[in-house]
């Protein structure tokens, strides 16, 4: 019944029946009370969102993977504390539950607790477990530590995943093993390349020996019976063990490659799997002509380290026999010790093919040339003992034990073939992920030109998406070109409408361009698609800040930030509506909430700058600005700020440069011109002002306070008729009623120059 | 600003009022964290109802006339514009003829500012603070007094509905001589 129930929570959770699986599992753990019960109902109540009950069955359990589950439901319940200790070792050389999972996690719970040196650490270690764990590079770039994509994603990195795709056994008969165990078992039996396929032989010989029933539990659910009835039938085809790539797609689960797993449900799973195999295994015959295009066109990586696998493997066939007993005891203690000769290196390249499979848009068929090569090996291992299933492959291999000289070769053709195409779907995923990447690393550090630059070689496809349309948003965003950005975020809102990805950023965009319409209908879009998520507050209140309703906007942006508080930009909206509220210690403290969360968010520093500066402590002023500008070091209106806080400092010298390299830095931002005039005509050279300021009407000839500043140094020059004609294109151009008063004020004053006149 | 109707400026004559608050964008309401405090009122009809937003509900005196509101902000403010919202129709004899605006930094040093006489007024009535002179485009005040010195048909007590109090948005550019107006500048002027 035990088993049963399994089967059924299992099923029923692949299915989303979580109602289900959560009242079946409960009554297996009532009958049959184990930690693994125990673990798999914390999953089903993970899956249900309700991480109290996980918490509370796991509390105290020492298994690594239920350390791993109580950790993930603490985080959820924001215990971080309690995660941490679950996770953390408690013996010096224990391992991380989970490896790259359990680093990654680790990471996350150290980032939420301001120890960025050890959340920097554990995440470079998950990465380097498995080097496709984008989250944790994504982390990385947004900690600012991250290092280039290249050496991440690099041929060292395909080099770790073809290992842990090759190795995908298990150590123990008992095949109920998570898909972690498996990389940390893959990991411990890794050695060299030519270790490999001994463990994989020993594995795939004690896969084989154990019964398919057991392959239940590793293909998840395919039917036990798959491998015989398989076999049966292949056999009458090629006369091969068909059984073998049933079992070996399961054997291969690549934690590493999500997608993989729905293809070993599919393999496992599939209603016949007799005609799948079938199918697979004539594909194999024409791949084999495929293959050898495709070995010219990629897989450099294993192209050289083919011709030696060849050999390697021919001699192998050779010695199998021999080697085998000594490949028993090299693999990790395996109890059975019959292993196929070439089975290792083939099962190494099935896999292989069975990524690259996934890679390849889930083609099976390159799994076929593996079965290919694996047959030709394994049929020297006549010592081979299995039961039902493996008493026609037995056969085969003593009939073929003769012919696999002789077909060595075209395996061998086939191998290599196959691992051509494992090695560049490696590749290929590698270099997307690469290019991604060295994008996001570049756009973190508000590189933002070269990272539009990278982002450009992305494929047309992967271009188009809504993700990478909005880190192109995102980058034209930093770098205050408001309608590139504009563009972008549509063209991602055309892609993936339904995702929220740097919406909140869309909405300041357009809060930027004072576009009201388009605003109200992106935040009445996004509320009605998820009132839960933050982007979508962010937007209304933005809609609102724009309508000058502080208030209200306010409300939003706190409402967003109940909804996630650990989202830094809700935090700095509250603090800038604060601010407009002229609130200044809640300002202050909602920049500083979001500064806890992400110090690297340039805004919160602005924010306080400009508190600062409104309350005239420069110094402090100075400091955030300068804060801002070294994380975002090309933003002109940053740099034009602190130049403005310099320049109270009195250290106008300095602020001119500041205001130069903003000018230089953008030559749409009209602003930095603007207050270098200002620098200048309180430092009296009022030529250069002009100058400036002659030049700044050509580039927005309709700002009043342009005019007014002209007419400001024409009066301090008595030249009273340009002053007068400045001030009243000033007045001309509506400016605000204060200026109005001070204006007109100036222009009656222009009327007694003998008089002592104090500044505007 | 005011629209078409009400307004006579010169000596303080407010003809009818308007249907409708229309106010300048860049005036904000002011009042909203100073402190209301009227002369007297009757039980059910107290200051906070010239607050509330809500034109049916009003406040009614209780004394001697004049009926005073007064209002004290925490610091010195800028004022532009007040408005009150009054009904001769519906109040009648309660509703105020001749109102004086007084402003100062306290109760022992208020000045008389404006004086507006009213006739049969149905709406908002605007009373704007500026002097002719650009060097009084606002009011400079601590606390403002808004006194009721007689109402329509010698009635004793008066209702307002309504009282909004408006001055000058701050430069949302701190340290700067000038706001700006044109849309690069303000796009460029902020980083959000």
């Amino acid at each position: 019944m035990e088993t049963l129930l399994i089967d059924c929570v299992q099923s029923s959770l692949r299915h989303f029946m979580l109602r289900n699986a959560i009242f079946l599992c409960e009554r297996l753990c009532a009958d049959f009370p184990s930690e693994l019960n125990s673990q798999l109902l914390a999953i089903c109540y993970l899956h249900n969102n309700q991480a109290y009950c996980a918490y509370h069955i796991l509390k105290g359990t020492q298994m690594a993977q239920s350390r791993y589950l109580f950790a993930i439901s603490c985080v959820q319940m924001d215990l971080l504390t309690e995660a941490e200790a679950a996770l953390c070792p408690t013996e010096p050389n224990a391992e991380v539950p989970n490896g790259a999972a359990g680093h990654y996690l680790l990471g996350l719970i150290y980032r939420y607790t301001d120890r960025r040196k050890s959340a920097v650490d554990h995440f470079k270690r998950a990465l380097s477990m498995d080097p496709l764990l984008w989250a944790a590079y994504e982390e990385l770039c947004v900690l600012g530590a991250a290092e280039e994509a290249n050496g991440v994603f690099s041929e060292a990195a395909a080099l770790c995943i073809w290992q842990q795709l090759l190795n995908p056994g298990s150590n123990t008969p008992n095949l109920q093993i998570t898909n972690e165990d498996h990389v940390v078992v893959l990991n411990k039996t890794l050695g060299s390349e030519e270790m490999s396929p001994r463990q994989l032989k020993s594995m795939q010989g004690n896969i084989f020996r154990d019964t398919p029933g057991n392959h239940v539990a590793v293909f998840s659910g395919g039917p036990s019976s798959q491998p015989s009835s398989g076999g049966s039938s292949n056999i009458s085809l090629y006369g091969t063990p068909s059984p073998m790539p049933a079992q070996l797609y399961g054997v291969a689960p690549p934690p590493l490659c999500r997608n993989v797993q729905p293809n070993l449900n599919i393999l496992g799973g599939e209603s016949s799997p007799k005609s799948k195999i079938n199918t697979t295994l004539q594909g194999s015959r024409r791949k084999l002509l495929d293959e050898g295009k495709l070995r010219k066109v990629s897989g450099r990586l294993f192209s050289d380290s083919e011709p030696r696998r060849s050999t390697r493997l021919a001699g192998e066939a050779a010695n199998t026999n021999s080697n085998s007993l000594q490949v028993g005891t090299n693999g990790s203690g395996h109890s059975s010790t019959r292993y196929f000769g070439g089975l290792s290196s083939s099962s190494k390249l099935i896999s292989a093919a069975i990524r690259s499979g996934t890679f390849c848009k889930g083609q099976p068929s390159a799994s076929e040339s593996f079965d290919e090569g694996r047959r030709s090996e394994s049929f020297d291992d006549s010592r081979l003992d299995n039961t039902a299933t493996t008493s026609s492959s037995a056969s085969l291999f003593a009939d073929d034990g003769s012919l696999e000289r002789e077909r060595t070769g075209q395996q061998m053709g086939g191998v290599l073939a196959h691992g051509s195409r494992v090695s560049s779907g490696i590749l290929e995923l590698l270099d997307l992920l690469r290019t991604l990447g060295e994008g996001y690393r570049l756009s973190c550090m508000y590189r933002c030109q070269d990272a539009l630059d990278i982002y450009m070689k992305l494929s047309h496809k992967q271009y188009n998406t809504g993700w990478v349309l909005s880190q192109v948003g995102k980058a034209y965003f930093e770098m205050v070109d408001y309608l590139e950005a504009d563009q972008a975020f549509t063209l991602a809102r055309q892609a993936s409408p339904y995702s929220f990805e740097g919406m909140d950023i869309y909405s300041t965009v357009l809060f930027h361009l004072k576009e009201e319409m388009k605003l109200s209908y992106l935040a009445q879009e996004l509320i009605s698609t998820d009132r839960l998520a933050p982007q979508s507050w962010c937007a209304m209140g933005n809609c609102y800040s724009l309508q000058k309703d502080h208030e209200t906007a306010l409300k939003n942006f706190q409402r967003a930030v109940q909804l996630n508080s650990k989202f830094a930009y809700a935090h700095t909206l509250c603090g800038h509506e604060h601010v407009a509220l002229e609130d200044f210690e809640n300002g202050i403290k909602s920049y500083q909430s979001a500064l806890r969360i992400n110090p690297r968010h340039y805004n919160s520093w602005y924010g306080l700058g400009m508190i600062y500066l409104r309350q005239e402590k420069f110094e402090f002023a100075e400091h955030h600005f300068r804060r801002a500008f070294q994380i975002n070091p090309c933003s002109s209106v940053i740099m034009c700020y602190l130049g403005t806080a310099l320049h109270a400092l009195k250290k106008s010298e300095e602020a001119l440069n500041m205001m130069d390299k903003a000018i230089i830095a953008d030559k749409k931002n009209p602003l930095p011109m603007y207050q270098k005039a200002n620098i200048l005509v309180s430092l009296e050279k009022f030529d250069e002002a002009l100058k400036v300021l002659e030049a700044l009407k050509e580039y927005a000839p309709q700002e009043s306070s342009v005019y007014a500043l002209m007419g400001k140094i024409y009066k301090q020059w008595n030249i009273y008729e340009k002053a007068m004609l400045h001030f009243g294109l000033a007045l001309d151009l509506k400016p605000s009623a204060t200026d109005v008063a001070t204006i007109k004020l100036a222009i009656e004053k222009l009327h007694v120059p003998d008089e002592m006149v104090d500044n505007l | 600003m005011a629209t078409e109707s009400s307004e006579g400026e010169e000596e303080g004559k407010a003809i009818g009022g308007n249907q409708h608050l229309v106010v300048d964008d860049d005036l904000r309401e002011m009042a909203k964290k100073a402190a209301w405090s009227v002369s007297s009122c009757k039980t059910g009809n107290g200051v906070q109802f010239l607050r509330d937003d809500n034109l049916d509900t009003y406040w009614q005196s209780d004394g001697a006339q004049p009926h005073l509101v007064n209002i004290q902000f925490q610091k010195k403010v800028k004022l532009q514009l007040v408005v009150l919202y009054v009904d001769f129709k519906l109040d009648e004899s309660y509703t105020p003829s001749k109102i004086s605006i007084r402003a100062g930094d306290g109760f022992h040093n208020l000045k008389e500012i404006k004086t507006v006489e009213l006739v049969k007024p149905i709406g908002w009535v605007y009373v704007s603070l500026s002097g002719a002179d650009p060097r009084e485009a606002f009011l400079n005040t601590f606390m403002l007094q808004i006194a009721v010195l007689s109402n329509h048909l010698n009635g004793r007590d008066t209702h307002v509905r309504q009282i909004k109090v408006y001055g000058p948005r701050p430069n949302p550019i701190p340290h700067q001589p000038f706001q700006f107006t044109s849309r690069e500048f303000i796009t460029y002027s902020c980083v959000r």
